[in-house]
Parts: structure tokens; sequence; C-alpha cells
């Protein structure tokens, strides 16, 4: 135990004193800082130039196709200044011009990029929608869709002898509806779940990787005859591990309580922005299980990584040597974002995964922040995944204590596994 | 204090390193452990130190099994390496306290030896500064600094200069003048016959013969005479078991150790002889008749098993 403690303490330090994990947690934190203080800043820069504010981009509306059609109903009832008047009230992004030039010439402002956009109605219910480049965003046609056939009822209403303020109050109806989900909220859940599921994979992959490099750097250094000499392949291993833990639980702690302190400064500037809030309603539980599945996940897999990095000699073997295991993560990875995105996280396949230890902490989890399980299955998978955790540290110990002793090829799996039996 | 391996035998795989490996060694005096490169002086040291156990034989320690826990055994790879980009007292601390030493002993005892050594200025610097003599004494601390009972120095004087080769040795002989058991393992049969009172010289994971070095010197059958003359020519003409040997001498090998003295009295009768003695077999000369097991050697094993 004395053992243990040392190499705990020292490996720890190794983590702590090296500049590149300060630097990286530092940057983690101003990178958070600056996303949580974006809203604020740029509020901010908004007002400090808003004697510019007018230079809205340039929306052209074209209705003289309707000042000549034959349609006298229509012009009748809505005059160009009104359309006008419509418009400017639905795009308050822009600056709406009523125009009479020509379709040769209107396309031509919007090349030369002197107006962003233009519509030229051709009748009440039809229109050319002009613009430079469509953005994969750009909405203006909905709006405008919206807004002609509002009215186009607005006018037929009118037609029908009803009164056009009434009219208008029937177009006007709101409806008021209340969704109570008596598990759990997707909508909202899927968010801080993803941001989660991320973390973890970030976390496990990065540091199980750190792990077999610190052993195998310790073999091809050869500190290791000293080593193995002094202290037993399972405290060298446990140490190793537990402080790689420690490590990246520090600097997700780092991360996820800048991100929290922050965006409490910020809070009034984001509560508009319902996936952000979201994300910052995280139940308690929840952050409960992230630690247990971060910690369950992050041994099991940090010993198979300490493992393999045991049975390389030099270390630019280390890469493929751990590729089949960071596989098998990323396809765990890979399975449980797609579940997530389909919406359906109940899935066989997914049920599956979430027993299988190496699965397990992101499946399971997943399955507990998305859906609704008994008690009975989080203990289930839970309790496989320990016993699992203790298992593999132990056969990683022996591995390890076999690896670190052989220089020259890598071992083939077989005959690591009988030199096991034989340790 | 004793230290006694008994009949140890370990094998990996298909592969029998050690076949039945006994020797013993005792405080206060210096044991070398001689072999050719594979015959198994790596896995009996790893055994010693419980890195993995024997599949059979015991390692006693004055008698009784060893408790690793109690007993302190220091090691100087022949594989030098510990931690490049890590702070010197800091790697060093870390393996005196990995060995069961409290931190605070493991610093004074770290500043000691890096005083003793002098290389107490490179401290606090990182170990990839050092140039290589002074990673080789640092290295050496991690093998003394926790007082150790048993000392075992792989190769200890290889990639030192002189002047640290004397250092090295006037901290050896302090250990063993301590009490402790040194164990010594080296190619250089010079060193070997400076330190050590007894050796064991290992072939294809056997003791092909241990004991005192003085012992197995005079045991050796005294057949072979040193001639020095001027008609080294017609001496090895007429006389049968000639070869040459260093200063222009020739080395007479006799048929037995009974015809030394009728072979004496034909060389003063027959030749212009200055001196002729009896030969003295080096370390050397015993290292290769016991460890080679190549080919070329292989007409020395006859009289080898006959030894035995």
């Amino acid at each position: 135990m004395k053992r243990f403690r040392t190499i705990f303490n020292f490996e720890l330090s190794n983590y702590f004193k090296s500049k590149s994990f300060t630097v990286v947690t530092l940057l983690l934190v101003l990178l958070i800082g600056g996303v949580m203080f974006f809203p604020r800043i740029s509020e901010a820069m908004r007002s400090g130039d808003s004697s510019g504010a007018d230079e809205r981009p340039v929306m052209l509306i074209s209705v003289s196709a309707l000042n000549v059609s034959d349609d006298a109903d229509l012009s009748d009832t809505i005059e160009p200044d009104v359309i006008g008047a419509m418009f400017s009230a639905a795009f308050p992004e822009n600056e709406t011009k009523i125009t009479d030039a020509n379709e040769e010439k209107i396309k031509e402002s919007v090349l030369s990029g002197k107006v962003e956009c233009a519509f030229i109605l051709n009748a009440m219910d039809s229109y050319t929608y002009y613009v430079n480049n469509l953005s994969i965003y750009d909405s203006n046609t909905a709006v405008a869709d919206e807004l002609l056939r509002d009215i186009c009822r607005l006018n037929g209403m009118a037609e029908a002898g009803v009164d056009p303020a009434e009219a208008a109050d029937i177009m006007s109806t709101q409806i008021k509806g209340e969704t109570v989900s008596l598990g759990k909220d997707q909508a909202q859940n899927y968010f801080y779940t993803y941001i989660m599921i991320f973390a973890l994979y970030m976390v496990i992959l990065l540091y199980g990787q750190m792990v077999s490099m610190s052993v195998a750097t310790e073999k091809s250094s050869r500190a290791m005859e000293l080593l193995i000499t002094s202290a037993k392949p399972v405290s060298m291993m446990f140490g190793k591990v537990i402080a790689a833990c420690l490590a990246g639980l520090v600097q997700l702690l780092a991360a996820f309580g800048s991100a929290l302190l922050f965006y409490n400064i910020n809070e009034s500037y984001w509560s508009d922005n319902p996936i952000v809030s979201s994300i910052f309603n995280i139940p308690s539980e929840l952050l409960g299980y992230m630690l247990l599945f971060f910690i369950l996940g992050f041994f099991i897999y940090a010993f198979m990584y300490g493992a393999i990095g045991s049975t390389v000699s030099k270390l630019e073997d280390i890469n493929t040597a751990v590729m089949p295991l960071t596989f098998i993560f990323i396809a765990a990875f890979m399975i449980v974002m797609f579940s997530m995105g389909s919406g359906s996280v109940d899935t066989l396949l997914m049920k599956i995964c979430s027993y299988i230890p190496l699965t397990s902490p992101m499946a399971m989890f997943t399955r507990i922040a998305m859906s609704s399980l008994p008690w009975y299955e989080i203990a289930a998978s839970t309790g496989i995944l320990v016993v699992s955790v203790f298992g593999v540290g132990i056969v990683s110990a022996k591995i390890y204590r076999v690896g670190v002793l052989l220089y020259g090829t890598s071992p083939k799996p077989g005959a690591i596994l009988k030199a096991i039996r034989k340790a | 204090m004793t230290l006694e391996i008994k009949n140890i035998k370990k094998s990996f795989g298909s592969k029998e390193v050690l076949r039945g490996l006994s020797f013993s060694a005792e405080g206060g005096k210096a044991f070398g452990l001689l072999g050719r490169n594979g015959a198994g002086k790596t896995t009996s040291i790893r055994i010693l130190m419980d890195v993995f156990p024997p599949d059979e034989g015991e390692v006693l320690f004055d008698g009784r099994p060893i408790d690793y826990d109690k007993l302190r055994i220091g090691y100087l790879p022949e594989e030098r390496g510990l931690y490049p980009k890590r702070i010197i007292s800091e790697q060093l601390t870390y393996f005196a306290a990995l060995k069961g030493m409290s931190k605070r002993d493991a610093a004074i005892s770290v500043d000691k030896w890096l005083d003793r050594l002098g290389v107490a200025e490179y401290k606090s610097k990182k170990l990839e500064t050092l140039s290589k003599g002074n990673q080789q004494k640092i290295q050496l601390i991690t093998a003394l600094a926790h007082d150790p009972h048993i000392i075992v120095l792989d190769e200890p004087f290889s990639g030192l200069d002189p002047v640290n080769a004397m250092l090295l040795k006037d901290v050896i002989k302090e250990e063993i003048a301590k009490g402790k058991i040194v164990l010594f393992s080296s190619h250089q049969m010079n060193y070997i016959e400076e330190f050590c009172d007894g050796i064991a010289i290992l072939n294809e994971g056997l003791a092909a013969i241990s004991g005192r070095i003085d012992d197995i010197k005079k045991s050796r059958p005294r057949d072979k005479l040193v001639v020095s003359s001027r008609e080294n020519a017609r001496i090895k003409s007429e006389i049968r078991g000639c070869t040459d040997a260093e200063k222009g001498e020739i080395i007479i090998k006799l048929d037995s150790e009974n015809d030394k003295m009728s072979m004496m009295n034909r060389l003063t009768a027959g030749y212009d002889v200055d001196e002729i003695r009896v030969y003295e077999p080096s370390l050397n000369d015993i290292f290769i008749e016991y460890a080679g097991s190549s080919p070329s050697l292989s007409e020395d094993k006859n009289p080898k098993e006959a030894e035995k």
C-alpha cells in the first residue's frame, strides 16, 4: 500500500508538474470562457457602434406587376404602401424598399451586392425571390409565404363580408399548449448528454493513451529494469491508472466548473437560448452517474492501454498496438451517438451494449440520461462493470509483468496468454 | 549474512534458462556471477529480486526464505535507464521510497550519495542534461541509496572513465567493508579478480563451476609450463603441445601433471632456457574453459565433465 502511494504520488506529480497539462487546462478554461462571454461581448460591441446601426441590408420589393394586373379586386384593397409596411414589419433585419425598377435592373443590383435580396410579386399568391448566394439558413421565403398567405386570407374574408378587424382577430388566434414529460425530456437532455458523452470519450481516449505511452516510455528508457525489481506490477499498474484518472478528472472539473461559473456570471445573456440553458440544468443525480461511469470506464480502458503499452518495445510501435482497442472505443462512441441522434436509446443494440463492459460506460450512461430505467438494470450494468474493472486490472498487471521484460518484436497475443498462465 | 541460491530451475515457454543453478555468497565479500551472454545471469538476478518466482528451487538468506519486505536489495541493471525528463533528486527519492524508505530518510540519503559521488551540483537538473558518466553515477545511487543488504551490480564499470572507475571501486570497497553482500556480474575479468572472493561461472543454466577464485585456480591441473628461451623455433619443432604466449614466451601443455619434472629437465638439458615456470591460469582462461560452449571450444568440454 505504501508503494502504491509512492507510485501514485510520483505519477500524479508527472501530470501536474508538466507544462503541457497546465497549458491545455488553461486553454480549455479560456476557450470555455470565450464562448460563455460571447453574447455579453458581442452585445457590448453592438451597442458600441449603434450610430452606424442603420446600415441594414436592403431588400427590394417590386409590386409593379400587381398594379398592371387585371386583378382589380386586390389592388383595390391592398395598396403598395401597405404591402411595403407589412414586409418591413415582417423583415425587421432588413431595410425594405418598394421599387419600380424592372426585373433586369433588380437582378443587377442584387448581383452587384447593393441590395441583399428582392421579392418581385407577380400576384398576391405568386412571387419570385432573387438573392445572390442562397444561404442554407435563408428563411426569407418562408416568412414571405406566411405573410402573403395571411394577406390572401384576410382579403378572402373581407370579400366574404367579414369585418377586417374581426378577420384580423380570427387570424391571430393563439393556441396555448403545455407538454408534460413524465419520463425524460429528450429535447432537454439531448445536449447535455451529448456534451457529457463527448467529454467522457475525449478524456478516456486521451488519458488512456497517455497511460500506455507512460508504460512504453518506462520500458524503452529501461527505467523499467529498476521499477520491476522495486514494486509489484499490480501497484505499478493501479498507481499509474489512478493517477491518470485523477488528472483527467481534474481537467474535466476545470472545464465543467469554469463553464458553470461563467454561465452563472452571464446567465441573463443566455436566457433566450434554450439549448445553452438546458445544458446547465443537468440534474445532480446525473452528474453522479457521470462520475461513476467516467471512473469505471476510465479504469477499464486505462488498464488495457497500460497492458498494451507494456508489450511494445519501441515507442513508435505504440500507435499501431493500441489501435484495435481505440477502434472498439470509437465504435462504442459511434453506436451511442447514432442512437442518440435517432432518438431511440433503448434499441436492442443499445441494451446489449449497456451490459458489455467496454461499451457500457457510455451506453448505460446515455440510457440513464435519456430514458427511464428501472434501478436493477442500472445496478446490473454497474455490477458487471465493477467486476470487470477488477478482473481487467489484475489481468493487465499480469500482462504488464510479462510484457515489460520482453524486448524485441512485440509478442503475439497467444504467447502473452501462455506467459500469463505461467506467471 | 549468507545468500544461498539452491538448485533453481526456470524456463520460459519451451526454453530452459536455468537448469538447477546453485551458488552461495557471503556478507563482507564480493561474489562474481560470470557467464556468457544468455547464460542465465539476468534471469537468476531477477529471481533473486522476486520479479518472478523460480519453477523449482529456493533462494535463502541466512538459511531462511527471503522476506522481501525486510530484506533490501540494491540493483544496478546492465541496461541503464531512468526517467530522462525528471528532476534527478525527485526520481532518486522516488526509487529509494519504492524500496521502502520514508520520504525524509530517502531525501537525506540521496543527498549524501550525490555528495559522495561528486554530482551534488546536478541535484535539481533533469537527468537528460547530464553527461553519460554522470548519468551512470546517478543510476548507481538508485542501487545504493536505500542502504541495501545485498547489492547487485551488473557491469558497473562500463562507460566509466578511469577517474570515475576509481571512485566506484572505492565505493564498492566501502560497501563490502560494511559487511554487505555484493553480487558482481561483469565480463571484465580484471575487475572480478580485483574484487571478488568467490565466483560462479554460469553455462547453459548451470553453475559450471563455483567457489573461491583462489581455490578454483589451485584446483586447476598444473600441467602447463611457461618457457622463456632464445630457441623458440627449435623447441616448437621438437616438443609436442607448444603454443605461443605473450612476450615471446612459449606454453607447453603436458600430457599430465606428473610429466612436469621430466619436461623441465629435458628443456634445461637440451636448450638455452632463460626461465621455466608452472603456468598459473588466469580467470580469463578459467572463464573460457567453463563458460564457452560454442563449437570451436567443444573439445574443452571433456576435461570439464571429467572435473565434475
